[in-house]
């Protein structure tokens, strides 16, 4: 009871922001204290990741060694934002804190769970589940316990491969200029890396027949042919020079598609899912 | 002079090419901060919702404090009467202070922590208070960037033209910083 009243006492207060990111997550289970055994994280991850493949929710469990005084309530909402847990616009994460010197623990549940998953479900699941369980310093058990309630409450509000929503920020300027420059670097790319000069010339007469089809003018696309083409045939020139060079002297520029690294395999991170405070928290 | 013309052409262009950026930037971001005050004001149902069942829960064994009660049904009738976002934030902080004296006072009855409903109802209410500072921290935030848009050269120019003004942040009533005082 003293919690609610530290929450309701929190928002008078300017809070001393203490929280840190303790990294970029490398699978659903992320312990940063080695509290569980390698085999026991497994369990947990290979447990998790089924569930994501059959339900689509991202439930990931996050243990630090402490909140550096923080509160576990905020703690916990901006490691949920950091990570994105749960499909982006369903919002189907569940994230399960754990601050080892603290002593404390959290239930953070996604926008989209939140009716699956209630306050007083979370709660439940921290007194019975993990409270006990960690108490007797079994830390995998508790935690065991708490992702197979919350996996229980979860269990078919999405279906995976459900459609995503996606807001739509209107028709802005600026992007447009973006969506060009990206159209170049594209073109430049493939342009500066094929042998043929004259790839360009045809990408040009392309662009000026659509849109002269576009346009409805033979005349208004017979000039823009003549434009055009030699504006394309120079700008492939360009690029492929530029490429040779660049493959020589070992540097690509940026505008010819160099510079860009592989992507790591393994675990490619949360959907991007939006928390709001939802869930619950306790002591043990 | 023709090349006058073609340089004031561009100019126009440019000025008015941004002019419509900001525009549907601005557009957006007053979309934002409107759609998180209705956050906000969610979560504030929510917790107007759980009220009653927990003052219906804890009222009989605590018989002798009906003016905290009285206050917080108050505060209710108020909230539900307030028109305006500052109205609303006001009459919110004043169901907060009556809520926190509520809970303080609940402290001298231990008994009431065993009953199994009033411990549910405290786990809702804290997580409704947890998301209730959440989405008020990220109403300010929302507000604190809209407003920095508006307020900045050469935004600010536009800004009056359109019709935008500044947004107010969500700030708690004047004293409702200090401990709730609890008199027996």
């Amino acid at each position: 009871m003293k919690r609610i009243i530290t929450i309701l006492l929190f928002f008078f207060a300017l809070p001393a922001l203490a929280y840190y990111n303790p990294g970029q997550p490398s699978g659903f289970v992320n312990d940063y204290t080695n509290t569980l055994t390698t085999e026991q994280k497994q369990a947990l991850e290979n447990k998790l990741v089924q569930f994501e493949k059959e339900t689509s929710n991202e439930v990931a469990v996050a243990i630090i060694p402490n909140l550096q005084d923080e509160t576990i309530e905020n703690f916990a909402v901006k490691l949920f934002e950091d990570w994105r847990i749960g499909k982006q616009g369903n919002d189907n994460g569940v994230l399960v804190l754990v601050a080892m010197e603290d002593r404390q623990m959290k239930i953070e549940v996604g926008y989209g769970l939140e009716g699956a998953l209630t306050d007083a479900q979370s709660n439940w699941i921290i007194n019975q589940a993990m409270k006990p369980a960690f108490r007797n310093n079994d830390y995998y058990g508790g935690l065991d316990g708490a992702v197979s309630q919350i996996m229980a409450a979860t269990k078919g509000e999405y279906v995976p491969g459900e459609s995503q929503k996606k807001t739509d920020n209107g028709f802005n300027p600026l992007e447009m200029v973006w969506f060009g420059v990206f159209i170049f670097v594209w073109l430049a790319s493939i342009l500066g890396r094929s042998k043929s000069w004259w790839a360009g010339g045809i990408v040009g007469a392309v662009v000026g027949g659509i849109v002269g089809v576009i346009k409805g003018f033979i005349f208004f696309g017979v000039i823009s042919l003549g434009v055009l083409i030699p504006l394309g045939l120079l700008f492939d020139f360009i690029v492929s020079k530029k490429y040779q060079a660049g493959k020589s002297s070992g540097h690509i520029p940026w505008w010819i598609g160099g510079g860009r690294g592989g992507s790591s395999g393994g675990f490619g991170g949360f959907g991007g899912g939006m928390s709001g405070g939802g869930g619950a928290s306790g002591r043990w | 002079m023709k090349k006058t013309l073609i340089i004031l052409a561009v100019v126009v262009a440019v000025i008015g090419l941004y002019a419509w950026g900001i525009y549907n930037k601005m557009v957006t971001g007053n979309e934002n901060v409107d759609n998180q005050w209705a956050q906000v004001e969610t979560q504030y149902q929510r917790r107007f919702d759980l009220i009653p069942n927990l003052v219906n829960s804890v009222q009989g064994a605590m018989a002798q404090e009906q003016k905290v009660f009285g206050d917080l049904a108050e505060a209710r009738t108020r909230y539900a009467g307030a028109q305006t976002v500052n109205e609303k934030a006001e009459a919110a902080t004043q169901v907060e202070g009556a809520l926190a004296r509520l809970l303080v006072i609940m402290e001298n009855y231990p008994q009431l922590k065993s009953i199994e409903t009033v411990q549910t109802l405290m786990a809702q209410l804290e997580g409704t208070e947890n998301r209730i500072s959440v989405e008020r921290k990220r109403f300010n935030d929302l507000s604190r960037d809209f407003n920095l848009m508006v307020k900045r050269i050469p935004a600010s120019w536009f800004a009056a033209r359109f019709g935008f003004g500044e947004k107010n942040y969500f700030e708690a009533a004047a004293g409702a910083e200090n401990a709730p005082e609890v008199k027996f």
